[in-house]
């Protein structure tokens, strides 16, 4: 019998993406009938075969690849608009949170109504991207514990970065309850006066915010894009399914894109409404550090519209590859 | 298509196509079976080449995997496959056959 290291070193010496798809049947295989030397001999035939199948290029396998490739990388791409979006989104939350605009909505319903129109799409965008998600996560998580150690390193930079996130609004509402004193930062500013040590503790907020979701973004990315994997089995209550994580990902992310698309347009709304009542408002400094509420609400919404164009990009190259490959 | 499409992987091809028309089966199964059917010992790296080379082109299909163990069946399209390969070499059987009688 031999043993289950050369049958590991055995099945590695196949192409990733030939293991991706055989590695788990093929290794099962081996477990039952690798006994002889010839045997050993013929899987480094079938692995030199499969190496030069890939050279070749040798028809469905590479449109396979090809297709795999188009339909995740389309999908990331709705996703790290979303991750975008989701950024601004924050943003324009912090700079009404600082503004007079939160008393006025409680008189005025039109902008009111823009608010909660926001509000509620972005929580159906949450929900679609979790749904839409799901498969595609539990399959790269999958994976990484298989066999891969690097997947599962990066697949912990979200979880990381939403730790680091946690601890320093935890240490931000310490400060602002008294508990922990940091010279040059006042536990409550007064209107008109920001200290520039709290300027620096809500720059360093909005920079763990900013650099952990570029971070997360980019682990993903890397961590799917290693898994060369259309189609996944799951056993769940008792019954299998068998997803096509990519395809299954459509919907949501077209769910996704138009919630951007109602966000933007809500945002374009609330601004304009605001704007009527309010006009001062726009001419005053609400945003971070004091700077100007206009020129933060038109970045917050030129970051929000080139993300929904890359959303629908995205969708329509999804589209496109589905449909041509 | 052609059977000589699968290079050295022709005659495992047929084998497989053969072994998979008497029902699904996965990996060993399959070996099993030839073995017990065509007296021959196929070695798992020409078996999954073979195999890969069939699912590629849409002779065979996947089921879902029980536990590690993956089963295959035919298509309709590797039944009417081999179903006509089998025809031509029906053909060329009896052919032969008659030469030999001639």
């Amino acid at each position: 019998m031999i043993s289950g290291k050369v049958r590991s070193w055995l099945v590695r010496l196949y192409p990733r993406a030939w293991r991706e798809r055989y590695a788990a049947e093929f290794d099962a295989l081996l477990d039952e009938c690798l006994r002889s030397p010839l045997d050993v001999v013929d899987v480094m035939l079938g692995a030199m075969d499969a190496h030069l199948q890939l050279l070749n290029g040798d028809n469905v396998n590479w449109r396979i690849m090809n297709r795999i490739n188009k339909l995740r990388t389309t999908i990331l791409v709705v996703f790290a608009a979303y991750i975008g979006f989701i950024v601004a989104g924050f943003s324009l939350v912090g700079l009404a949170d600082d503004s007079p605009m939160i008393p006025l909505m409680k008189t005025a319903p039109a902008l009111a109504a823009a608010w909660t129109t926001i509000q509620m799409a972005a929580a159906v965008a949450l929900l679609a991207v979790v749904i839409g998600g799901l498969p595609l996560a539990l399959t790269v998580i999958r994976r990484a514990l298989a066999s891969s150690r690097h997947a599962l390193g990066l697949l912990l930079v979200p979880v990381f970065a939403f730790l680091a996130l946690v601890l320093y609004v935890g240490f931000v509402y310490l400060v602002g309850s008294g508990r922990i004193q940091v010279p040059g930062v006042l536990p409550v500013v007064q209107p008109g006066y920001f200290p520039p040590g709290n300027r620096l503790m809500l720059a360093g907020l909005m920079l763990v915010f900013v650099l952990g979701a570029i971070a997360s973004t980019l682990a993903v990315w890397k961590a799917v894009s290693g898994t060369d994997v259309e189609q996944e089995t799951f056993r769940a209550v008792g019954r299998t399914l068998s997803v096509k994580i990519y395809t299954f990902a459509f919907v949501p992310a077209v769910i996704t894109s138009l919630s951007m698309l109602v966000m933007l347009l809500a945002t374009l709304a609330w601004g304009w409404l605001a704007f009527s009542i309010l006009p001062q408002v726009f001419a005053g400094d609400f945003g971070p550090w004091g700077t100007s509420t206009r020129v933060w609400y038109f970045g917050i919404v030129a970051l929000m519209s080139v993300c929904t164009l890359a959303a629908f990009f995205g969708l329509a190259r999804n589209r496109s590859a589905r449909t041509t490959v | 298509m052609d059977i000589s499409e699968f290079g050295r992987f022709s005659d495992p091809a047929v084998l497989i196509l053969t072994s998979l028309a008497g029902g699904e089966k996965h990996g060993y199964a399959m070996m099993e079976d030839i073995r017990a059917t065509a007296g021959v010992r196929m070695g798992p790296g020409t078996l999954y080449g073979a195999l890969s080379r069939l699912e590629q082109s849409g002779l065979i299909e996947s089921l879902p995997a029980d536990e590690r163990r993956r089963p295959y069946r035919l298509t309709a399209w590797g039944v009417t496959f081999l179903r006509q390969y089998l025809a031509s070499l029906e053909k060329f059987v009896s052919l032969s056959l008659k030469r030999l009688e001639a």
